[in-house]
């Protein structure tokens, strides 16, 4: 009884979920740089799992903690807006390759999301599941946007997007060796395109040339798809 | 103080996708919407100001950190998706695989005479 009275207490302000936060964030990229920065497992696969750990031991239920921490998460509105800045500075690699890159970009963004759903809809998963998954490989704050507009499970989605940008930055590597492609600038475009801003991060490991495509192709495709799915999906809904 | 300034920009960025999006109801959310304008702005003025760059790279920075208490959500829908899982696990795995190689090999075919050796 004390303990809850305890908890009672420290979660009646918002600053314990956003302190939790926090600190699961820090310890999170910490424990990664001294694991060595393994690729399967980002730092914020770590801090998650940190924090959901702490949730479950001290008895703090989600949709309390998720409630409080949306004094932070409000923020992802303004943070994507900034997204508009990099987009800006990447704008002469764009004018260099734009004829490749506009016909690439939407037969990939839209297979990106195709591919996933046609096996997950031939497996026989559920509406909200496909509308959870839909925006796999677009980055975060853009993909909530998109998700809660067509229906999905943004807790869903966000695993999907873990799940999608690690899968993405361990194939990347095998993929471009089957295809003896060695173009730092191709492969980090596959790698923003396909798994947003894991993906790019690991792009940047590459080098600032791969790092600066990753960026341009996690952009492109979140705009893209931002403007694109949400139609879709509406269409498809009115057929179906 | 330039800090503050930036962010303001970006608050008033928007919402003013927020209005975009009330007014011609299209189903793009107002992030997005005030991500192009701010790009756009930036492409009409040939660079960005002291006070955006000083608001947009800590937030950028802080992207993984923001999204973490909605990633934390998966942890707690294990059990309602028990029998869901293998077939979400494989379409994103299977799914992700194909279309990176697509990718890499669409752009390697499309840059023909840029491609770097």
């Amino acid at each position: 009884m004390p303990a809850n009275a305890l908890l009672n207490t420290l979660s009646a302000t918002p600053l314990f979920a956003v302190g939790l936060t926090l600190a699961a964030f820090l310890l999170g990229n910490l424990l990664f740089k001294r694991f060595r920065k393994p690729t399967w497992l980002p730092a914020i696969l770590i801090a998650s799992l940190l924090l959901a750990a702490t949730l479950a031991v001290i008895g703090l239920s989600y949709d309390t903690y998720r409630q409080d921490a949306g004094w932070l998460t409000i923020l992802l509105g303004p943070a994507t807006v900034a997204l508009g800045m990099p987009l800006y500075q990447q704008l002469p690699h764009i004018r260099a390759l734009w004829q490749p890159l506009t016909i690439c970009l939407p037969i990939a963004a839209t297979l990106a999301a195709c591919y996933a759903l046609l096996i997950a809809w031939v497996l026989g998963s559920s509406p909200l599941i496909l509308a959870s998954i839909a925006a796999k490989s677009v980055t975060a704050p853009i993909a909530i946007g998109i998700t809660e507009q067509i229906g999905g499970s943004v807790a869903l989605l966000l695993g999907a997007l873990l799940i999608t940008g690690v899968a993405t930055a361990a194939f990347v590597g095998l993929a471009a060796r089957f295809l003896k492609i060695e173009d730092e600038r191709i492969i980090g475009f596959a790698l923003g395109l396909n798994g947003h801003a894991i993906g790019t991060v690991r792009a940047f490991e590459i080098s600032p040339t791969a790092g600066a495509f990753a960026s341009l192709g996690m952009s492109l495709t979140g705009i893209f798809t931002a403007l694109i799915l949400p139609l879709a999906w509406r269409l498809i809904g009115v057929d179906g | 103080m330039p800090i503050l300034i930036g962010f303001l920009w970006l608050i008033g960025y928007w919402l003013i996708g927020e209005v975009f999006v009330h007014f011609t109801g299209l189903p793009v959310s107002s992030g997005v919407v005030g991500m192009l304008l701010l790009s756009v702005t930036l492409t009409i003025r040939g660079r960005v100001p002291n006070s955006i760059a000083a608001a947009a790279q800590p937030l950028i920075a802080l992207l993984a950190m923001l999204i973490m208490p909605g990633v934390v959500g998966v942890f707690f829908i294990l059990d309602e998706l028990a029998g869901q899982w293998p077939a979400i696990l494989f379409a994103l795995i299977l799914g992700t695989l194909l279309s990176v190689t697509t990718t890499l090999w669409l752009l390697k075919r499309l840059m023909g005479k840029h491609y770097a050796r």
